[in-house]
């Protein structure tokens, strides 16, 4: 009897797939069991205790969690509709320069070097309120009053969102230039042929070749801003009073300081919807995006 | 946490010597060295500037019994805390020598050895009773205490009560003269009447996570509460601790604080009072230096020390905790272990950590560290330290049970809602202790 071996392709791609089951899919699975248990770091004894949905419909009624959950969601379309804003800008500034467009894409860049938790120390001493810059900044021009910028609910928000998009407005403005630099100069100088406006160039030449752009950007920031943690944690630590805290501070501090991981788990994986809402919505953005220009379906 | 940031009791390391020379023939039979030869002891220790003198010394001891100590995590306290925690859940306890603190001791259930079996009733007995018993779970003495004892002593800047214009003014508004404050109620008086936001501010305090909580229990102690009953059930959501909550309450609503004070920890609250924009601030005996030196600080000169202020019930305040040395069940080896934490908390060792700033919890480190003092002349020093010898005897370490860091988690932005008019302090601290009470029956209190 002839022996059945595995084909040529799987065989080649074998290593691959072992990796990606050992790194990705089995603690996925692992984590997912977790959810379903009480386990707690100190007690390794909870790993084995089968709960069921408990945690989930714990978590279902828990209005701490899906104020974070909601908190969550508004910085993330605050914070990305600004980047883009900002970023778009900035592109077609550097876009117009004459001289100088590498240094400027260079300088461009600095933030993003930078690592999240020293921009939370930065942002941090900022807006701190007794010896930070922003307010004496503001009581030298005759402000008397200590804002507390880390303290007041939006004002907090406003704080870290400031932080966020100082950090990450260059990951828009990169995407959206090499966006820009590739338009092609025909449909530009027809439609000023044609006569029209530069507004009309923009909107109606220029914007439809930057979308597809625009939102593999906004696809790649949402999953990042969906797991915003280190500045929060720095500026505010999800406080005072909850009135900062977003999905992953809270993740972790019940994951790791409470050492709940099996609850954590379960926040984490009621959260990961947050981020497949986002990315699929941006998908299909992008997709209709190249459908208007006649790219590939 | 607790850092202590300059050497403040730094002296002639000669005179330590021999201090620690003449008590160390009194020490005979609390003594735990041996051969260990071709021992090596894995040690996940606390890791920071103000530690690496005592780690220094391991060096003395690995030349003194053959054994060798590979120190494989220094971080931290809350990195080390949690790499703890990971390494519970992974079952990777093989490490011998850990770090630990009465705070968080009681968590790492079943992770550590009774000493108490690898120690000499003299060795257990030179050490502060009450420090002993900070360090025991269950009745097992999970850790030994090193010198890094916290407890907080008031702070103040002593011009502003030198100042007669100050003083009369005083008097008229509150009909008592204005001196360091001897109750919570006087220290409230003054820290309204002393605040000018935002240039100068009446006082501070820890305004999130553990260190919020920590503050309100001990203010709730002194008030003649408890956190919980005998059961375990909450209670401090009580008329003591509504009252103790209503002085952070009052503080921040007549803006005697900064503003941003509920996103203050330990450090904001040194850099603060060293600006010289506050006039009071309890805090830890590792702040004494800094605040007084003139390189680092702004009242460099003008820092008095007294003894905590008491509370209603006449209780002071007085929460404390202690950094130690914890060995694993895992360990291969742990008389050699044994030795080596024996070592790390002898009296020499706490001599050399003591002269660092931080407090002894040796009786006879105590003995030898004050009469050093005294004898060096420094009226600073001195009064630092006779504040502080007081203060430890107010001392109580928190609620033992292993969910306490949780419960704090729950508490805090109640507390933080009550501060920022959110909620009622009575509404506050019961929706913490109904959060709390689910958290117990979880684990089946």
């Amino acid at each position: 009897m002839k022996r059945k071996i595995l084909s040529p392709p799987v065989l080649l791609l074998l290593p691959a797939m072992i990796i990606i089951v050992a790194v990705i899919l089995l603690p996925l699975l692992l984590s997912l069991y977790t959810s379903f248990t009480p386990f707690k770091l100190t007690r390794p004894d909870t790993f084995y205790r089968f709960i069921g949905l408990r945690n989930y419909e714990r978590l279902f009624t828990d209005v701490y969690f899906w104020a974070a959950f909601g908190r969550t969601f508004v910085v993330l379309t605050i914070a990305l509709n600004v980047e883009m804003m900002l970023g778009l800008g900035l592109a077609l500034l550097v876009n117009r320069a004459i001289a100088g467009q590498r240094t400027l894409r260079t300088i461009m860049m600095f933030p993003m070097m930078f690592s999240p938790i020293l921009v939370g120390f930065q942002f941090k001493f900022l807006f701190n309120d007794n010896i930070g810059l922003v307010n004496n900044a503001l009581q030298s021009l005759g402000i008397a009053q200590a804002i507390p910028w880390l303290v007041d609910e939006y004002l907090a928000l406003f704080a870290i969102l400031t932080a966020e998009i100082w950090s990450s407005t260059s990951i828009f403005a990169i995407l959206i230039l090499a966006g820009l630099m590739a338009i092609p100069r025909d449909p530009i100088e027809a439609a000023k042929v044609d006569g029209c406006t530069v507004w009309q160039t923009f909107r109606h030449i220029t914007l439809p070749y930057l979308m597809p752009f625009m939102f593999i950007a906004m696809t790649i920031r949402s999953l990042d801003i969906a797991r915003a943690y280190d500045i929060v944690q720095i500026m505010t630590a999800g406080g005072p009073a909850r009135r900062t805290e977003l999905l992953w501070t809270l993740i972790s501090r019940t994951g790791y300081v409470d050492a709940n991981m099996g609850l954590a788990n379960a926040m984490a994986y009621i959260s990961i919807f947050l981020s497949i809402f986002f990315t699929w919505y941006f998908f299909r953005k992008l997709m209709a995006a190249r459908r208007y220009m006649g790219g590939a379906q | 946490m607790k850092t202590n940031r300059k050497a403040f009791l730094a002296g002639s390391a000669l005179g330590l010597l021999v201090l620690g020379a003449t008590s160390a023939t009194a020490l005979a039979a609390d003594e735990l060295m041996g051969d260990f030869t071709g021992v090596t002891l894995q040690a996940k220790l606390i890791g920071g500037n103000q530690y690496e003198p005592l780690y220094a010394r391991i060096t003395e001891w690995e030349q003194a019994t053959g054994g060798k100590v590979d120190i494989i995590s220094k971080k931290s306290h809350f990195e080390i805390d949690k790499e703890i925690k990971s390494d519970i859940a992974a079952g990777s306890t093989g490490w011998c020598v850990g770090y630990n603190h009465t705070s968080f001791a009681p968590q790492y259930t079943g992770l550590y050895v009774d000493l108490a079996e690898y120690l000499s009733k003299d060795t257990i007995d030179a050490f502060v009773p009450a420090m002993i018993g900070a360090s025991t779970v269950d009745g097992d003495l999970v850790m030994l205490p090193r010198a890094q004892f916290d407890v907080s002593a008031l702070y103040y800047k002593k011009s502003l009560y030198q100042d007669d214009a100050r003083k009369e003014a005083f008097k008229a508004e509150y009909g008592y003269d204005l001196a360091p404050p001897a109750t919570w109620a006087e220290f409230k008086d003054q820290a309204i009447f002393f605040a000018d936001p935002p240039n100068f501010y009446g006082t501070q305090y820890a305004g999130k996570e553990e260190a919020i909580v920590g503050r309100f229990y001990e203010l709730l102690v002194s008030e003649g509460g408890a956190m919980f009953d005998a059961d375990w059930k909450p209670t401090f959501n009580s008329e003591a601790g509504q009252r103790a909550l209503q002085l952070f309450v009052d503080l921040y609503a007549a803006k005697a604080v900064p503003s941003g004070v509920l996103s203050y920890v330990w450090d904001d609250l040194g850099s603060g009072f060293a600006s010289g924009s506050v006039a009071l601030n309890l805090d830890w005996p590792g702040w004494a230096g800094y605040f007084n030196d003139p390189k680092e600080s702004r009242v460099a000169g003008d820092v008095g020390v007294i003894v905590q202020p008491q509370g209603s019930s006449g209780k002071r305040t007085g929460w404390s905790g202690a950094h130690g040395f914890s060995i694993t069940e895992g360990c291969a080896n742990k008389e050699a272990a044994a030795s080596l934490v024996w070592f790390l908390t002898s009296h020499d060792s706490q001599l050399i950590e003591a002269k660092n700033g931080p407090l002894p919890t040796r009786k006879d480190v105590w003995t030898d560290l004050i009469a050093f003092v005294h004898d060096s002349g420094d009226d600073y020093r001195s009064e630092v330290l006779t504040a502080f010898q007081e203060a430890a005897q107010h001392a109580f370490p928190v609620p033992q049970f292993p969910e306490w860091v949780e419960s704090t988690n729950l508490i805090y932005p109640e507390l933080q809602a009550a501060i920022l008019g959110d909620k009622s302090t009575s509404q506050a601290l019961d929706d913490a202790a109904e959060r709390v009470a689910d958290m117990m029956a979880d684990y089946g209190y």
